[in-house]
């Protein structure tokens, strides 16, 4: 391994990074807008709220005073229809929905189940609702726990079976800050993956790694400067998604030295199976799509989007036994658990990959023209 | 000296077979130590691979290979310190300067004292130096690939094709620049299809057809053991000269300038046809007598090393 010449070759891939700008600000703008994208999706999941079309054709203060109930823990924002039209009518127009509709005598009904204590007064409240709707399950079920409290507390006796949350974590965490680590893990995955195999099919099919192999340059120094071109590029992109995710979802997440452990782990494996997919593909397009055919699994499988508990059994033993959700976990446990011991058995397991891959990537190499 | 050191480069029965097809056939021959060696061929002769087994890009099927005295199977790592490459097709990063390019495989060499400036006046780059690889035109992008290949100074230097693909003004600026290193005592190792090129640089030459070299020697040496006539080219203002000069029992060939083109033995047969056409009444609006050049042995001996067999196919 020569310093001299890996310093030579990072200094050409960084001026030709710095160069095209249009590679640099895609590079960049990708993963800032996926956060950007993804974080707006979901900021409200953790606070949801849904709009609810309320028609009271009772007009009397129990039946206002239902509708006050509705809004109170926040689960819905009342939107309240004249009593004169047609609620279904109204519901096609505007595409709504869901509307509750409070019968007229809601209001007296109300006053003989409390007042007169006749426990034969019930009253049905309606739901006009669109059964195509994938939401308005999902509203109907709230509405119909919310009758049950009221109903519960109209029986004058406290509930036998009660429910007691209790977190697990210290504290409670945002879904945007267990996202955030898994955006990281699979962007810096596809900048090493595509940046190596896009860079070396294309000097390869222009002939530059013949002149190369009539240098003093080895396979160890090229794979070498590849690994510490993509670090960088690796950490100025990261830098710039938790810059992005500080200043506009300010998350809360820590920044320690398992950081740039994992960003270099993660680079080491995917430069490495980025060299051994270009010794194998003969063109530039065909390394291209064999590259896609490894990440997007990789992305969508090994829990950067979604939860692995999302998945079917079968699914999850796969995904464990992805790379990239090694380096998800490990991320995880570092950025958003703070737990170190579960941070290090990651970087062990993506470490041994690592190294694996970036043997095999250097074997793999195709320097001299061969047989 | 003995021999063997006075040889930069020495070839002993080189095969090079990919599958059934037989590219380099058992052939031989030495290159000494100064001189400018070109190895000539049609497309598809055997040259590129020949030269590329000699610089190291690509390994023998069988046969010996011994570059500065060192086994270039064995020897790579320390072959490669020196000698320069400019491989066929040469291309390098788009995004890098002219004087970026030069500084950067300076180091790839561990060359501290490389004179960069010095280079770029060689190759007659200086107004380029700051121009990135991507907008230099072909002519310039093959200089600056001789001067790529000169960075650490090389004993030995390997130009395969270096013009081809070039307009015919590009050629001659890189010709000037081989003239150059000629000059200065480089051994130089050329491949190329262009006859005239080899006439020019080379001290020797060696044809290769087919993965066998077919013959070799200095282009003088090749032209007056492969050719015993004179080209006579006239331009008459009457093409009845034509007749005049077929009568007389010659071969003469019209082309589409109305040049007539006559293969004679001596110098007495050209006196004996200006005679019968100035007896003719035709004047001439040019004349001129030459020796046949390299192309014509090279067209000759290509053309002999090409038979058809028996059962109709061309073999060698």
């Amino acid at each position: 391994m020569n310093p001299h010449v890996v310093g030579a070759n990072l200094v050409v891939r960084i001026k030709s990074f710095y160069r095209e700008k249009s590679t640099m600000f895609f590079m960049i703008a990708f993963p800032i807008i996926l956060i950007l994208v993804f974080g707006a999706l979901f900021m409200n999941q953790d606070n949801m709220s849904f709009d609810l079309c309320v028609q009271d054709l009772d007009q009397t203060d129990s039946s206002a005073h239902l509708v006050k109930t509705l809004e109170i823990d926040g689960k819905f924002k009342i939107i309240k229809l004249d009593a004169t039209i047609s609620a279904t009518q109204y519901a096609k127009d505007n595409k709504l929905n869901l509307i509750l509709a409070i019968p007229k005598g809601y209001g007296w009904s109300f006053l003989q189940r409390t007042a007169l204590n006749d426990t034969d007064a019930s009253i049905n409240l309606t739901y006009l609702y669109d059964p195509s709707s994938i939401s308005v399950s999902m509203k109907m079920q709230i509405l119909n726990s919310v009758f049950a409290g009221i109903n519960q507390k109209m029986s004058g006796k406290p509930p036998f079976i009660q429910s007691a949350e209790t977190s697990i974590l210290a504290r409670k965490y945002r879904f945007i800050e267990f996202f955030i680590p898994g955006i990281i893990a699979m962007s810096v995955m596809t900048l090493s993956l595509f940046g190596t195999v896009n860079v070396n099919t294309e000097l390869r099919q222009k002939g530059v790694i013949r002149k190369l192999s009539t240098t003093p340059i080895t396979r160890a120094d090229w794979i070498l400067s590849n690994i510490l071109y993509q670090f960088i590029l690796a950490v100025l992109s990261t830098m710039a998604m938790l810059l992005v995710s500080y200043a506009v979802f300010n998350v809360s997440l820590q920044i320690n030295a398992w950081l740039p452990v994992f960003i270099a782990l993660d680079v080491f494996a995917f430069v490495g199976v980025g060299m051994i997919l270009t010794r194998f593909a003969k063109e530039a397009e065909s390394a291209a799509a064999a590259a896609n055919a490894i990440s997007f699994p990789m992305m969508f499988l090994s829990g950067s989007f979604f939860p692995l508990e999302m998945m079917p059994g079968f699914m999850q033993t796969v995904a464990r036994m992805l790379p990239l959700y090694y380096v998800n976990e490990g991320l995880r446990a570092s950025m958003v658990f703070n737990d170190h011991m579960a941070a290090l058995r990651y970087s062990a397991i993506i470490g041994v990959f690592a190294a694996a891959v970036f043997i095999l990537g250097i074997i793999a190499t195709k320097w001299e023209e061969g047989q | 000296m003995t021999k063997e050191a006075e040889h930069a480069i020495q070839v002993k029965n080189l095969t090079k077979r990919y599958g059934d097809l037989l590219a380099v056939n058992d052939i031989s021959f030495n290159v000494r130590g100064g001189e400018v060696f070109a190895l000539l061929g049609p497309n598809g002769a055997g040259k590129t691979t020949t030269v590329e087994i000699i610089d190291t890009i690509r390994t023998p099927t069988s046969g010996n290979v011994t570059l500065l005295g060192m086994d270039v199977t064995k020897k790579k790592h320390d072959i490669v310190r020196r000698i320069g490459v400019l491989p066929q097709g040469f291309s390098s990063f788009d995004r890098i300067t002219v004087r970026e390019t030069l500084q950067y495989y300076s180091r790839l060499f561990c060359c501290m004292n490389t004179n960069i400036d010095e280079l770029i006046e060689l190759v007659d780059l200086k107004d380029k130096a700051k121009e990135l690889y991507k907008t230099l035109s072909g002519g310039l992008k093959q200089r600056l690939g001789i001067a790529i290949a000169l960075v650490n100074d090389p004993e030995v230097l390997f130009l395969d094709e270096p013009t081809t693909g070039l307009d015919p003004r590009a050629r001659r600026e890189v010709w000037q620049v081989l003239l150059g290193l000629k000059k200065k005592g480089k051994t130089v190792f050329l491949t190329t299809h262009y006859m005239e090129e080899a006439e020019l640089l080379a001290d020797m030459v060696a044809i290769i057809s087919k993965g066998k070299v077919i013959t070799m020697g200095s282009p003088e040496a090749l032209i007056e053991s492969n050719t015993n006539y004179l080209v006579l080219t006239l331009k008459p203002d009457d093409e009845k000269a034509v007749e005049i000069v077929r009568k007389m029992g010659y071969e003469p060939v019209l082309d589409s300038h109305k040049d007539i083109t006559v293969r004679v033995e001596h110098t007495d047969d050209v006196q004996k046809i200006l005679n019968a056409i100035k007896d003719a009444g035709v004047s001439l609006h040019s004349l001129d007598v030459r020796k046949p050049n390299l192309e014509e042995v090279f067209l000759k001996l290509t053309s002999a090393a090409l038979r058809i067999d028996p059962d109709g196919e061309v073999v060698e």
